[in-house]
């Protein structure tokens, strides 16, 4: 059966504080039904990614929730899965249409951070953390800095390569108009930076943003279907919830096990991707994700990055045209949808001065936690 | 993070069994913008430590200087308060590592 990317849009992602989640919520939705020229009513059911509205709000039932916004009573979910809660939900609302349970369906990405202080929502995204890390007073950045410093010994790489990863997100944010930040850096820029955890600077780090993101799949063509995408994998792998229990601490077995999977799936190699959205959360992210799905070979991913090799206009896979999570922004709920929706527009040809020329084969690559799930989806023209 | 009394009671034989357990560090960070809980102790080195049975554990390193963050640095599992700033709550404590000098 063929999923068809039907409507996909995305908020601004930003600091949005006269932006209620409800307003948010309302805006991707109804932008999405207008991208695929469909109404509310044609849609059968809604799938909702978001971590942080039970933790921080105190707000649960979401799924009723957001089909309030939505303005129809079809069967609605909540799927969490840290930060990779979105491209879970998308999975689960894939997975719903296979069964024949459904054959459009909304699915939602939202998450609106900045209502909180910047402890509460380091403490609260620690929820996706374990017990240990917790009591040990680790944070993300602290987890992703221990992934740092293993890789820049075992590899032999500097911090000033690291962040190279900043600089790219940030120029390619620079032609995003939805992006959180458009502003250029430079290498001395992030190594000036406040540190946060070492090695890890405060310009090596994904923002704290608001955003939602929706797509609209289905297994028919209907609404406008001048401009078809479909995805041909959703694959989705884990592993231990902690760092400090797995083996290697320099790659993500769930990426390369989820990855391995939806290139089988969909019957492709790494090196037919043209353009990919990678769970850059911090700057050592993107240089891992870029072995862990095969684009460089181990070890050679910063120094690939720092080359240009993924930048736009340089490249031939570009990684993040969107910015990436650093530049665009990361409300965690909304990020795996709002991949999707980037990569959409790719296909479509339709991102502007970001469009990388005659792109057909895009990927996605959502992580949730410190690798303990990942999400991989494979879209096509 | 919620500290009931029922969870800190459930912990505590398996914090007390770790007491006195050595290893060495095999990867570790400074954290400088930490979590709710710790502000009043940022900055502080969180780390992986590889314990003599092999076993992996993380934990906040006590009574370091800059000189102690080296790989296979010894270090030994101490009992450490552990609590949020509210003089109402049960005071919880944890395991940290401190550098263990007479190894």
């Amino acid at each position: 059966m063929k999923i068809n990317i039907l409507g996909a849009a995305t908020t601004r992602f930003g600091e949005l504080w006269e932006t209620s989640p409800r307003a948010l919520a309302r805006e991707a939705m109804s932008h999405a039904l207008k991208n695929a020229d469909l109404k509310p009513q044609q849609v059968d059911a809604l799938f909702v990614g978001n971590m942080l509205a039970g933790i921080l709000g105190n707000q649960g039932n979401l799924g009723s929730f957001f089909a309030e916004e939505l303005g129809v009573s079809v069967p609605a979910f909540h799927i969490e899965g840290a930060c990779a809660s979105g491209g879970l939900a998308l999975h689960n609302a894939i997975n719903s249409i296979l069964a024949g349970q459904h054959k459009t369906v909304m699915v939602l990405g939202i998450e609106k951070m900045t209502d909180f202080n910047q402890e509460d929502i380091t403490s609260g995204l620690m929820a996706a953390g374990s017990d240990e890390e917790r009591q040990a007073g680790a944070t993300f950045a602290g987890i992703y800095a221990l992934m740092a410093q293993a890789y820049m010994q075992q590899y032999n790489v500097s911090e000033e390569l690291l962040s190279s990863v900043a600089v790219k997100n940030h120029y390619h944010g620079s032609l995003n108009t939805k992006a959180q930040f458009q502003n250029i850096i430079t290498i001395a820029d992030v190594m000036k930076s406040t540190r946060i955890a070492d090695p890890l600077k405060l310009l090596d780090c994904s923002p704290i943003s608001d955003g939602a993101s929706a797509v609209i799949i289905s297994s028919e063509n209907i609404g406008d279907v001048s401009n078809p995408v479909s995805i041909t994998a959703s694959e989705v792998a884990t592993d231990t919830l902690a760092l400090y229990q797995r083996e290697s601490f320099a790659t993500l077995s769930a990426v390369t096990r989820a990855a391995s999977k939806a290139y089988s799936k969909a019957n492709i190699t790494p090196s037919d991707i043209d353009v990919a959205e990678i769970h850059d959360c911090f700057s050592i992210a993107e240089v891992i994700a870029t072995e862990d799905l095969r684009f460089s070979k181990r070890g050679e991913g910063a120094k690939d990055i720092a080359e240009g090799k993924y930048t736009l206009g340089k490249g031939k896979i570009i990684t993040n045209p969107s910015g990436g999570l650093k530049a665009c922004g990361h409300p965690v709920g909304a990020t795996g949808i709002k991949q999707i929706v980037e990569i959409t527009e790719q296909l479509r040809g339709q991102a502007g001065s970001r469009q990388v020329k005659g792109a057909r084969i895009g990927l996605t690559h959502n992580v949730g936690g410190s690798g303990a799930v990942a999400v991989i989806h494979i879209l096509q023209t | 993070m919620k500290i009931t009394p029922v969870k800190l009671w459930r912990r505590q034989k398996h914090v007390a069994s770790l007491i006195g357990k050595t290893g060495t560090l095999l990867q570790w960070t400074v954290i400088r913008v930490p979590a709710k809980t710790f502000v009043k102790e940022a900055p502080y080195p969180v780390a992986i430590v590889k314990m003599d049975n092999n076993e992996k554990m993380i934990g906040q390193l006590v009574d370091w200087q800059l000189s102690d963050l080296e790989k296979g640095k010894k270090v030994i599992a101490v009992l450490r308060k552990f609590t949020p700033e509210d003089a109402e709550s049960v005071i919880a404590y944890t395991i940290k590592f401190k550098p263990h000098e007479n190894y």
